[in-house]
């Protein structure tokens, strides 16, 4: 059940008409809300939702036995055990023949007979993230950052609650559950939610869609029949496409979960505006960035001891965020790309220095970094290393013959979607300030009107966000 | 019960700015607002709903459903409220279809 479709509109309807008939009684609507949950869950595989519940209890319990024991040890050791049974059900679910497949290879090159059988499980969707939540918090109760969840409903809404559950935003315990402790005391923004909604569908539906069918798809698809500024331009459309596939969702995602009376939050700031790598990760996904920071990075030691081991906690971590993103070693090469790029730049940072703060600097800067994000977005949406390679090698041929994907209508896309990084910040602000003036059944009319005019616009079906598979 | 640091400090900046925040609805005006905006799509967007229609199940309640979508896409038809529909879609196409090169 994809967001911007008329399943997910009739099923919120529902939810809409319960919510407004509970309004007073919080801890039926919590639970009205997990039921929903389960049954959004359900519409890809009913058989998933009891690995969802599976993980949900070993959460649970988790929090409970560290939040019992006032033994440091103990603690360490349900935080130990609890974290490896999540990360267990992941790699079952998501690596387990990744790892068949590159064990047999390693093998073929030393020349050995015996093949491991693969298991081929199913990926449930959305396995990473809610195993993210349950990572996220049995360490905050560890960490005392978050009370111990005593109410199974609480820790069911917390990992199952359906905006998120598929795609993020990462919302942390200690930021989502206190929010279940007590009915919120504030009116629900709708003037912010239709705004975060209609923008929403408008880089799903427009900008991501006809990007990918347009250009992307057919140039990754066979990068050996284009020449250069097709190729280019490909590069640069998967960066827009990516960019509005996934904010779409987590803004759909932090507007529904406003209509529910809830508050989630920023994943995305302008990634494309930023003049240093190290920028891009605090504006491009910020949800996992952080989460990948204070749960692995910092764990690590950070860059509390020294320079090298500074580095290599930056290389570890991104190469982990990256093999999160997908089990293919193209991912761990985006992963590696981005922990070196990292790694490089702290290194120049002294070289650097003033050099970036005059307007020539902050534009080499921006220059470099966008760049030299495209190039790893290359390795992320190319099936594999040979056609990364060949799309690379490409890039610089056939500059003087004739474009054949990247149409007008593609390039255009292009300019608009790199153009809303950079409005003015506040923007958004200014925007709903004034859409709060109109009355709210307003606000739905037009938000309908522009909703007919939207799916006028698109092409016929929907595909499913980038970001389901991972 | 003692605050947790979650509720002292967020973590995290809240993705809706308090601005936005202050001034809102209830629950029941928000189901006022869903319905009043599904109204309007289901006037102007009629156009989809025979091919929605056509990728649900085999059930009587699917059939059913199918002729429902269909006899509403011919209601708006002969109200007129299709037009818009169609005449964005054909500019979409036209868009779409421009070329770099005159041939």
């Amino acid at each position: 059940m994809l967001f911007p479709t008329l399943d997910f509109l009739l099923f919120f309807l529902v939810v809409a008409a319960a919510l407004a008939a509970l309004e007073r009684r919080f801890a039926i609507k919590k639970a009205m809300l997990v039921a929903a949950s389960y049954f959004f869950y359900a519409q890809w595989d009913w058989r998933f939702c009891f690995l969802l519940a599976g993980s949900t209890a070993v959460s649970y319990v988790a929090g409970l036995l560290i939040g019992a024991s006032a033994n440091r040890r103990t603690r360490r050791r349900v935080l130990a055990a609890g974290v490896a049974l999540h990360l267990v059900i992941l790699g079952i679910f998501k690596y387990l023949d990744f790892l068949v497949a590159s064990a047999n290879q390693l093998a073929r090159m030393l020349g050995l007979q015996h093949e491991l059988p693969f298991v081929e499980v199913l990926l449930p969707v959305g396995i990473s993230f809610f195993t993210f939540h349950g990572i996220s918090y049995i360490t905050d109760v560890y960490r005392r950052d978050v009370a111990v969840c005593r109410s199974p409903l609480d820790i069911a809404l917390y990992m199952s609650f359906f905006p998120q559950l598929i795609a993020g935003p990462i919302v942390r315990a200690a930021y989502f559950l206190p929010q279940l402790a007590r009915p919120a005391d504030e009116p629900i923004p709708i003037a912010a939610a239709l705004l975060l909604i209609l923008g929403g569908i408008v880089k799903k539906v427009i900008i991501a869609n006809y990007l990918a069918t347009g250009l992307v798809d057919p140039v990754f698809g066979a990068p050996e029949n284009y020449g250069g500024p097709d190729l280019l331009l490909a590069t640069y459309a998967y960066a827009v496409q990516i960019y509005c596939d996934f904010s779409a969702y987590t803004d759909i995602a932090i507007a529904i979960a406003a209509l529910c009376g809830f508050r989630f939050p920023r994943n995305f700031n302008q990634p494309y505006r930023a003049q240093r790598l190290r920028e891009f990760w605090q504006r491009w996904h910020i949800s996992l960035s952080t989460w990948l920071r204070d749960y692995l990075y910092k764990p690590l030691g950070g860059n509390r001891h020294g320079r090298r081991n500074t580095y290599r906690n930056l290389m570890i971590t991104m190469l982990l965020g990256g093999i999160w993103h997908g089990a293919a070693w193209k991912f761990v090469m985006w992963g590696a790309l981005h922990g070196g790029g990292l790694a490089a730049e702290r290194m120049c940072q002294p070289w650097l220095g003033q050099r970036s703060t005059t307007p020539l600097g902050k534009f080499v800067g921006w220059l470099v970094v966008f760049h030299f994000v495209c190039l790893a977005w290359i390795f992320f949406r190319a099936e594999d290393f040979t056609v990364a390679a060949v799309f690379i090698a490409r890039l610089g041929a056939g500059w003087g013959g004739p474009v054949q994907q990247a149409q007008p209508a593609m390039v255009a896309l292009i300019v608009v979607g790199m153009a809303g990084q950079f409005l003015p910040p506040g923007s958004f602000e200014r925007v709903g300030s004034m859409l709060q003036r109109v009355p709210y059944w307003g606000l739905g009319a037009a938000s309908g009107l522009i909703l007919a005019a939207i799916n006028a616009l698109g092409p016929e079906g929907i595909a499913p966000f980038i970001y389901f598979r991972f | 019960m003692a605050l947790t640091r979650g509720e002292r400090a967020p973590f995290v900046t809240d993705a809706i700015p308090p601005a936005l925040r202050r001034r809102g609805i209830s629950s029941r005006q928000v189901l006022i607002a869903c319905v009043v905006g599904a109204l309007v799509l289901a006037l102007f967007a009629s156009r989809d709903t025979p091919g929605w229609a056509e990728r649900l199940g085999d059930s009587n309640l699917d059939h059913w459903l199918r002729g429902i979508a269909g006899a509403w896409d011919a209601a708006m038809e002969q109200l007129g409220l299709v037009h818009p529909h169609e005449a964005l879609r054909a500019a979409m196409h036209r868009l779409l279809d421009v070329t770099w090169s005159a041939d």
